[in-house]
């Protein structure tokens, strides 16, 4: 009987390397891919010179591959189909911003196709049945598998036992019986068999490292989408918001201005790259943020985001600075005092 | 990582990635080592640290030979040998 081969869809988390290192022990012939969607932690962290302990994550999904010697390559997915499938998903968001079930359609549909070029017998992914409340549920495993028209080749090798077979077990180029029927929440079969397996490294704690699951940023990109629509706009995600989301602080100072300040000299940097149809403030004599405005701002509402970007600099004890206002070839310089209501800006806080 | 060598081969091919970020310098590597002959030496230049760690482990899954990885000035380089795939 001929080897399987097998696309394996990796994070470099316990469950996607358990995955490949079981089907690796199965005999299989393995491809791994991974997805650059844009908003993972890790990747975003690493841009931004680090996590705030001073510890710079590595690639987990490369530390996985590189550990079990399986060849890796990256697939962007992080265009305009994805940008849309966000903002309109049809099966709807979990908790935050996170539309997992679209989301690993999506990815499905982009490894069907390296399936295909690549002549490979399936695709295997580190999915646990029940482990997710909306995405690894039996009927939504089938969503995802049906919809990305990879029935009976989308193999889960931890949950496989408790799954229909698929068509590489059918055919005997996978050993059901070596499968495994991991199911739930609890990880603890899964390090036990880590440590069986001499599989090391993996992150801790394990999953999370997506934007979209987390609270914070799902404020943040629905007020987005809100703020777009209350300017008469298309309800849309670009390139750039994916990267703005993840900077700064946010303030919402209308239905129709949002503030972001830079709260480190990397993400004052990264505002200086986005100031194309926004405005620049930052403070003229002290150092301080670089802040971005971004709609319509009243005059009031300028003021306002003066005196936010003032308290956050050097001069946030003085009775005034001097914040210049650039946008385009407009200059302006608001002499303004530091806002001193914490309550008045927490509540502005998106 | 190491200091910068003295004793290495002259690349075949220099590739640039200067101002890309993670995971970008291993994707334009990657693209630029299958255009190559087995054998063959590729320099690549970054400016994202992440090269540091990256680039020895895309070399180690993939089994091309990371030959060493220096920081040059504000830049960081590194030297890949490509090695044949196994059967």
């Amino acid at each position: 009987m001929r080897k399987a081969r097998a696309i394996a869809l990796i994070s470099g988390g316990l469950d996607s390397t358990l995955a490949l290192a079981l089907m690796q022990r199965l005999g299989a012939e393995i491809k791994a891919v991974n997805f650059y969607t844009g908003f993972c932690v890790t990747e975003t962290q690493r841009r931004k010179g680090g996590r705030p302990d001073g510890t710079v994550p590595q690639n987990e999904a490369l530390r996985a591959a590189a550990d079990l010697e399986v060849d890796i390559e990256y697939v962007d997915v992080s265009g305009r189909a994805y940008l849309d499938m966000l903002v309109h998903p049809r099966y709807g968001y979990g908790k935050n911003a996170n539309p997992c079930v679209d989301c690993r359609i999506f990815m499905m549909r982009k490894a069907r196709e390296i399936m295909e070029r690549e002549g490979a017998d399936l695709v295997f992914t580190g999915e646990v049945l029940g482990q997710r409340p909306k995405s690894q549920r039996r009927d939504t495993l089938w969503v995802i598998e049906r919809e990305s028209g990879l029935q009976g080749r989308l193999l889960r090798p931890l949950s496989a036992r408790l799954l229909p077979p698929t068509r590489a077990e059918q055919e005997g180029l996978v050993d059901r019986e070596r499968l495994l029927d991991i199911s739930g929440r609890s990880r603890l079969r899964q390090m036990a068999l880590a440590r069986e397996w001499g599989v090391t490294g993996w992150p801790q704690p394990a999953g999370g490292c997506c934007y979209l699951t987390d609270e914070s940023f799902g404020r943040k990109f629905f007020d987005l989408l809100g703020g777009r629509e209350a300017l008469g706009r298309e309800r849309r995600l670009e390139q750039e918001d994916v990267v703005l989301l993840s900077t700064g602080r946010h303030f919402r100072l209308s239905a129709r201005a949002k503030l972001i300040v830079g709260r480190t000299e990397v993400e004052n940097a990264l505002l200086e790259r986005h100031v194309e149809g926004r405005a620049r403030l930052a403070a003229r004599d002290v150092n301080g943020p670089v802040a971005l405005v971004e709609g319509e701002p009243t005059w009031e509402e300028r003021v306002l985001a003066a005196r936010i970007v003032a308290r956050y600099g050097q001069g946030r004890a003085a009775p005034a600075v001097a914040v210049e206002w650039r946008e385009g070839e407009l200059v302006e310089c608001y002499e303004v005092p530091p806002e001193a209501d914490e309550a008045r800006i927490e509540a502005m806080r998106i | 990582m190491q200091a910068a060598p003295s004793a290495l081969p002259a690349p075949d091919r220099v590739l640039d990635t200067s101002g890309t970020l993670c995971p970008w310098p291993i994707v334009e590597t990657a693209r630029a080592v299958k255009a190559m002959a087995d054998g063959a030496v590729l320099l690549v230049v970054a400016t994202d640290a992440g090269i540091a760690t990256d680039m020895p482990m895309w070399c180690k899954a993939t089994r091309h030979e990371h030959l060493a990885t220096w920081r040059d000035g504000p830049a960081w380089k590194s030297l890949v040998r490509k090695r044949a795939r196994r059967p």
